[in-house]
């Protein structure tokens, strides 16, 4: 999933302070999942900030929609009937969601309300890790399903460098060292042999060297 | 006198462009630089800003000034990070470097190393800034350096398809003035009146305006600009030019000398891009009075 964490009360303060009435939007697809933008975290958030601007004797309205998916034009459309209430939309969704409020209302000024992170996993409670960069060209059948590219600090694609230390990146000791776990995984699989494979420099034209992307599905589309 | 004196005295400066070769051997480079060696005021080494691996316009400007020639580099924050920048333009100051071009770099994609990955840590104004701040004596990381370099900094306006682009541009050009650039360099010359208007809105930028001039060599080329780029303003005109002449390479080499003589009275000075074509630069000084 794509995971989030919410921007601090007081960035988010002064974002909306411009404007008296606010549409706070909030996406019940990874945001929910990672407690970034839910409906629980639409609700938090809309009362800290009606608090706040109480205590101020600010005048302001806002108004709580949380959909099923921001990243998806059919459900933006849910907020057609009530977009001319706001002076502007609060989103909790990932930047794709914000996104595509603001493409669909483009006269209608859109502020995210949560940092996109990363495509990760959830390790245990509360804790999410990263775990795909999106690089368009999976290499996880080749080193035992562990990514180099998102898990090495340096991305790198034949081995650990020398900074690997009782199984822990150099860069910080919290840091698992993928090519350990990618070792790890391989004598596990009894697959060792995979390990001496050469991965050749990477293509990053599938990633975002070859500028932003898209899919295109013809029997879809 | 050097190229930055020349600029700041307000005098017509002459720059030529040469590329650095794909590969070791430097003959050609050398032998290219030595022929117009006290005839312009100064070369632009490019660096592989257009896509194409070659060897760093680092390495052409000090094998210029082996030569007795002043070099500006071309740098571009495609393929190195903030640090790399900073080191690599700390090298080109203490190897003689006292002129540079803020270039933006080729997308990765139209060069011939398509595979590669692009860095663009820096963008062209962050580089500026950059410079700035190592030209007061520190980094972008805020240690101090242990003597600070002082650069001409030049900055360029791209290839613009409407007036409404070239606004944009103007303005992102302002910017980069107040970031630091001194002077400005244009795209590519084939029309004087329509330079003549775009002289009229560059005015505003208040540094020298240094115009470019590109030898077309065949028709081939120009078709191509004209086909793929209108807004340069190649007419049908030159073209036939080119074709009737009965020697098209000497025809290509007379339309960049006049467009050079007249771009004289309408800017500071002039960028001579011969596209690989160094050899060719002679004549073009030549027949240009230069």
């Amino acid at each position: 999933m794509i995971t989030a964490e919410r921007k601090p009360i007081e960035d988010l303060i002064q974002s909306v302070s411009p404007y008296r009435r606010i549409l706070l939007v909030g996406c019940n697809e990874c945001v929910t999942v990672c407690s970034a933008g839910g409906r629980k975290e639409v609700a938090l958030l809309s009362s800290a900030l009606q608090m706040h601007f109480m205590k101020e004797a600010k005048p302001f309205e806002i108004k709580e929609i949380t959909l099923e998916r921001q990243c998806d034009p059919e459900y933006i459309e849910e907020l057609v009937p009530i977009i001319d209430q706001a002076d502007a939309v609060l989103s909790m969704a990932c930047g794709c969601g914000v996104q595509e409020i603001a493409r669909r209302f483009k006269e209608k000024p859109v502020l995210p309300a949560v940092n996109t992170t990363f495509m990760g996993a959830s390790e245990r409670q509360g804790v999410w890790a990263e775990r795909c960069a999106g690089c368009g060209d999976c290499v996880l059948g080749v080193t035992g399903g562990v990514c180099p590219i998102a898990r090495c600090s340096k991305q790198l694609l034949n081995g650990p460098c020398g900074g690997s230390t009782r199984g822990k990146c150099e860069v910080d000791p919290d840091i698992d060292c993928a090519w350990q776990l990618i070792w790890d995984r391989l004598k596990a699989l009894g697959m060792t042999e995979r390990y001496e494979e050469n991965i050749p420099a990477k293509d990053w034209r599938t990633g975002r060297g070859g500028g932003p992307r898209k899919i295109v599905r013809e029997d879809l589309a | 006198m050097s190229f930055q004196k020349r600029l700041l005295s307000g005098e017509f400066v002459v720059l030529a462009e040469m590329n650095t070769p794909k590969g070791v051997d430097t003959s050609q480079l050398i032998q290219n630089a030595r022929r117009i060696k006290g005839r312009v005021d100064a070369v632009i080494v490019p660096d592989m800003d257009d896509g194409v691996m070659k060897m760093s316009a680092l390495g052409g400007a000090v094998l210029m000034h082996q030569q007795g020639m002043e070099a500006l580099i071309h740098v571009y924050c495609r393929d190195r990070n903030r640090m790399a920048l900073q080191g690599d333009l700390l090298a080109a100051y203490a190897l003689g470097v006292q002129s540079l071009i803020v270039v933006s770099g080729e997308d990765i994609c139209n060069g011939d190393h398509r595979d590669a990955r692009a860095v663009d840590d820096l963008d062209e104004l962050g580089l500026l800034r950059a410079l700035g701040l190592l030209e007061q004596g520190t980094d972008l990381g805020g240690s101090d350096l242990q003597g600070a370099p002082s650069f001409t900094v030049g900055c360029v306006i791209p290839q613009c398809k409407d007036e409404q682009s070239l606004d944009c541009a103007l303005e992102l050009a302002g910017k980069k003035v107040e970031a630091g650039a001194k002077f400005v360099l244009t795209p590519p010359v084939f029309d004087i009146g329509r330079f003549e208007s775009f002289m009229d809105k560059a005015k505003s930028l208040k540094i020298p305006v240094i115009s470019t001039v590109y030898l077309l060599k065949s028709v081939g080329a120009a078709r191509y600009i004209a086909t793929n780029e209108p807004e340069a303003g190649i007419s049908e005109e030159l073209i036939r030019r080119i074709r009737k002449a009965s020697d098209r390479e000497m025809e290509c080499v007379r339309i960049a000398a006049e467009t050079v003589a007249s771009l004289k009275l309408l800017s500071q000075g002039v960028r001579i891009v011969t596209l690989g074509w160094e050899h060719r630069l002679p004549d073009v000084l030549d027949y240009a009075g230069l």
